[in-house]
């Protein structure tokens, strides 16, 4: 890894170490980091989808389509879409469940939700979907209310990872399955060479040329290698109260798909 | 493992994508087959790579997936070629055990049916680019040229069946062949049979006689 992936600490001194959390490369109170995060996807929202296709060379769209592929979700299920953005897996869960079920695009940022709700209904999907602003590590809905969950290009920028994870568990029905598609750690190493000077060399170069804002696009890559990797967050899903917990490397590992299934 | 889920999912998309634009230009075999799709159907590729392929009904249209179904409704699993010899027409690939099939049969026959009604309108594809008049002279064309190629086709297997049984009698013909295959299979059944009452003869022999000799030293 190169020097700049080194995680530097600008937090004042007299912070205990447990009251910080990785905001990309640096240290930040735990209290700010929600608010950091949304002035990121504030400042992305318009530009978000556009942004998404040219970094990911569309290929964001296959990840997604194997997320749904691997959901099994059937007509009148009840399904989350946690940090569900501009509402891309909100869209096919919707032709999934038909008139008889139901998906919440739930999002923290009311930018990133404006963005998904307009461009939802532009499209005509409407009616088997809601709109909830709310917080992963504290869903605003009953026990054992879905039937699937899911999380992309989520978790990584949530505050406690593990409380976002049990709350996950708590509001699906049991049998029903999690699924977290993210960012993850690519397993050939001339791969994860090649990525890292594209993360943060082209990315910050585009964010800057079409979002006209490069700092959210370095927090992106930042964060990217902050998150915890395959295993460690497959550990995690089993400490949250997750069976049959397994992942899916996608493009090298550049991206992973864990499932998990609420006993 | 080769092919990934990104790749899996890119040949889905491709699918997906060409299926319903196909599926566009014949409005009726669609309804029929969205309406035949009451479970999911999926095929099973075994051989040259495992792949396996699901249609679902979807919102709008038919979904096109690469993972196995949760609960499918018809299970079609054999070799990519079975697969092709069956899209061509040969009822036989399933007859022969060439391909599987697990799952529903109502489903089956009305998935079937479904498929052999699709007839896609190619020449409205075209006239929405190109215009009615030079669609039609190319379809016209096209149509043409797949007919000549089929009739051809045919007619080369033909000649080349009689060449070969006929005028060479390299091979021999397909009459005779059945007649010698019949007759290979009554000389089995004939034999096993032979071969049950051969065995069961010793079972079925009367007790045995007492001997003259011993009939002979009673008398005195």
């Amino acid at each position: 890894m190169s020097d700049q992936q080194t995680p530097a600490s600008t937090a004042t001194p007299d912070k205990p170490k447990d009251d910080l959390t990785p905001f990309g490369f640096r240290d930040v109170p735990k209290s700010q980091k929600a608010g950091q995060v949304a002035e990121v996807f504030h400042s992305v929202a318009s530009k978000y989808d556009l942004m998404n296709d040219l970094m990911s060379m569309g290929v964001h769209r296959l990840w997604k389509r194997f997320t749904i592929e691997l959901s099994g979700v059937r007509p009148g299920h009840q399904v989350l879409d946690i940090a569900g953005g501009t509402g891309d897996l909100t869209m096919k869960f919707s032709d999934l469940v038909g008139p008889s079920g139901k998906v919440v695009l739930a999002d923290i940022n009311a930018s990133m939700l404006k963005v998904g709700r307009s461009r939802l209904a532009d499209r005509g999907y409407v009616g088997n979907i809601e709109y909830v602003q709310a917080d992963a590590e504290h869903l605003p809905f009953p026990d054992n209310s879905f039937n699937a969950v899911s999380i992309a290009f989520g978790l990584r920028n949530v505050t406690d990872k593990d409380q976002a994870l049990r709350d996950m568990a708590r509001v699906l029905k049991p049998g029903g399955k999690l699924m977290v598609l993210e960012f993850s750690k690519p397993t050939n190493p001339l791969l994860s060479k090649a990525y890292d000077t594209y993360s943060f060399t082209a990315l910050p170069f585009m964010g800057k040329l079409i979002a006209g804002d490069s700092e959210s696009y370095k927090y992106l890559a930042e964060s990217i290698r902050m998150h915890p990797d395959q295993d460690t967050l497959k550990a995690m899903m089993e400490t949250a109260g997750f069976a049959n917990c397994k992942y899916h490397n996608m493009t090298g590992g550049i991206v992973a798909l864990h499932v998990g299934i609420k006993p | 493992m080769f092919p990934g889920p990104t790749l899996l999912s890119a040949a889905s998309a491709i699918v997906e994508t060409a299926l319903n634009q196909a599926l566009e230009f014949d409005p009726a075999g669609r309804k029929a087959l969205l309406a035949a799709l009451t479970a999911p159907v999926q095929f099973n590729l075994t051989v040259p790579v495992a792949l396996t392929l699901t249609l679902t009904q979807g919102a709008k249209g038919v979904l096109v997936g690469s993972q196995p179904a949760t609960q499918p409704g018809l299970v079609i699993g054999g070799p990519a070629m079975a697969f092709y010899a069956m899209a061509s027409g040969d009822t036989g690939a399933i007859q022969d055990g060439r391909l599987s099939i697990s799952g529903d049969t109502a489903l089956a026959h009305q998935f079937q049916r479904a498929i052999e009604q699709l007839s896609p309108d190619w020449e409205a594809a075209m006239a929405r680019h190109l215009g009615d008049v030079p669609a039609h002279f190319l379809a016209k064309r096209l149509r043409n040229s797949v007919k000549w190629s089929r009739d051809a086709r045919h007619s080369m297997a033909s000649n080349l069946e009689e060449y070969l049984h006929e005028e060479t009698g390299a091979l021999p013909g397909r009459r005779e062949l059945e007649a010698s295959f019949q007759d290979i299979d009554a000389l089995s059944l004939r034999v096993e049979r032979l071969a049950a009452r051969v065995e069961f003869l010793p079972q079925s022999q009367p007790p045995s006689l007492p001997s003259e000799s011993s009939e002979k030293q009673e008398n005195s």
